[in-house]
């Protein structure tokens, strides 16, 4: 029998007869597709960027050949984990809008409001991340200017959109937590400090890493030295960013 | 004045005759494809007349610098535009130029009532190898043509760019440095300047690559860049 209070055609008494299933449920019954691991640290040359090639979707395998390391201009390094569909259109995004700054103003935007363009891109996507099924949780390092004064800087994010600023490393994704403890280790007792490494000591540091995080978390992986499959590496230095291909990690790897 | 064609005709010539004075006082640049890529080079006071719009693509202008920041502006919010809902390899210099510049000129030419646009000026687009390369001559009206030969010059004197783009043809072979090139293009550059067309047209003995008092502007759009942006400054004193 019917609610007598309801009045004919009442929407709010026929909610509770016909649920709408719940946009978090159903975000969990879709499995998002997830990247993840990705991590970056200061070394002697700059800052150091890599990143596993694999993207997930629950304990699918989604693909071993994904790029997370993403160049958005020639100062500027974003690494994305978190759903690839939303980080990968932020990254479009921020190129596009740097790229559009530079020739309309014919300056280049400047390092904070870089910073502060990917925090509206976080804060923005709020209802997807709150749905549980878009949450993206970036890394950024940028720097002002090539040359001599250049000073690559680290910046982490929430899925929120609150920016900080990392003193030697940062990483995001799942398999985050098992290099942020080996770098953490090296920061306080490793001789050398991770900042202290040449180019080639710390190409095969970040392998180990994405290698090591490999064997406790499920959702990181594509590293594998003896196929030459090798982490996708950038380098932001005081000429600008640079990728290290598969070639130059071998020749670093042989000769470790 | 619409109700009468013969007083429109005559406002329009009258437009056109106060444009080409209005800009007489301009320096012509330039744009060669070349195994390189595309050059484009210009001469100025402190004033820059080269400009990049796209990954590919670079502005050379003369005239009002009102004028040439708004038609900057057009072409740039237009090929980002572009390059952002579709991709950067749909961004063409044929697009850009028939859609988005060209009738943009012409309506502000035809609009007899409001400022006209005192602008010349060459597009260029580099492509992968120097047959796909791409340059226009856009004219204040809204006319435009492709070069051909792979040269364009645009001065404020119509009637000499013509001759000073044969001139570089002839002048210029297929296998001169860039520091060659530059140095014959800023050789007809002052022959246009100095109106001194018919004399001034000659091989200069020891390369030219500067004028006293004036800054040499030359850009590379480089066919072998590395990554989405091809446009490099060139600085004339390391060529």
């Amino acid at each position: 029998m019917s609610d007598p209070r309801a009045m004919n055609g009442d929407f709010l008494s026929l909610l509770p007869k016909h649920p709408f299933p719940h946009l978090e449920q159903l975000g969990k019954q879709m499995s998002p597709l997830e990247a993840t691991t990705v991590f970056a640290f200061h070394c002697k040359e700059g800052v150091l960027f890599a990143g596993d090639h694999r993207a997930t979707s629950g304990n699918v395998i989604f693909s071993d050949c994904t790029e997370k390391i993403l160049e958005l201009d020639e100062l500027s390094i974003m690494a994305i984990a978190g759903s690839p569909a939303i980080a990968l259109e932020m990254a479009r995004t921020l190129r596009t809008a740097f790229e559009f700054y530079r020739r309309s103003q014919l300056q280049a935007m400047s390092l904070s409001a870089k910073v502060r363009a990917l925090s509206r891109l976080l804060r923005d996507n709020l209802p997807m991340t709150l749905q549980g099924v878009g949450a993206v949780a970036p890394l950024f390092a940028g720097q002002d200017s090539k040359g001599d004064k250049a000073a690559p800087t680290i910046y982490f994010y929430d899925p929120l959109g609150a920016n900080f600023e990392a003193a030697n490393y940062a990483a995001s994704g799942s398999g985050s937590g098992h290099i942020k403890s080996v770098l953490s280790y090296l920061e306080k007792w490793g001789h050398p400090r991770p900042a202290d490494m040449d180019l080639p000591v710390s190409v095969n540091l970040a392998n180990r890493l994405l290698i090591t995080a490999a064997e406790f978390d499920a959702a990181t992986g594509g590293v594998k030295p003896e196929t030459k499959s090798f982490a996708t590496i950038k380098l932001l230095s005081k000429s600008g960013v640079r990728s290290l291909d598969a070639n130059e990690q071998m020749k670093y790897w042989k000769a470790n | 004045m619409h109700e009468e064609p013969y007083r429109w005709l005559e406002a329009i010539q009258n437009r056109r005759e106060y444009i080409v004075d209005q800009i007489k006082e301009g320096t012509p640049v330039f744009a060669l494809s070349r195994p390189e890529g595309v050059l484009l080079l210009g001469v100025g006071s402190g004033q820059s007349k080269i400009f990049e719009i796209f990954d590919r693509h670079g502005l050379a202008a003369l005239g009002n610098p009102v004028d040439i920041e708004k038609l900057r502006q057009t072409a740039i919010e237009a090929a980002h535009t572009e390059g952002f809902n579709r991709s950067s390899d749909d961004v063409t210099l044929r697009r850009l130029v028939s859609f988005a510049l060209s009738p943009a000129l012409k309506n502000s030419f035809e609009q007899i009532f409001s400022p006209p646009n005192m602008i010349e000026a060459i597009l260029a687009e580099v492509g992968p190898t120097r047959s796909k390369d791409a340059i226009v001559r856009l004219r204040f009206d809204g006319n435009h043509e492709y070069s051909a030969s792979g040269i364009a010059v645009a001065s404020p004197v119509w009637g000499t760019e013509s001759i000073a783009a044969e001139w570089l043809r002839e002048v210029i072979n297929k296998d001169d440095k860039l520091g060659s090139v530059i140095s014959l293009c800023l050789t007809a550059w002052k022959a246009l300047n100095e109106d001194n067309i018919n004399d001034g047209l000659k091989v200069p003995k020891k390369k030219v690559l500067n004028i006293p008092g004036k800054t040499v502007e030359a850009v590379l759009l480089d066919r072998k860049a590395k990554g989405n942006v091809h446009y490099r400054s060139l600085d004339t004193s390391d060529l």
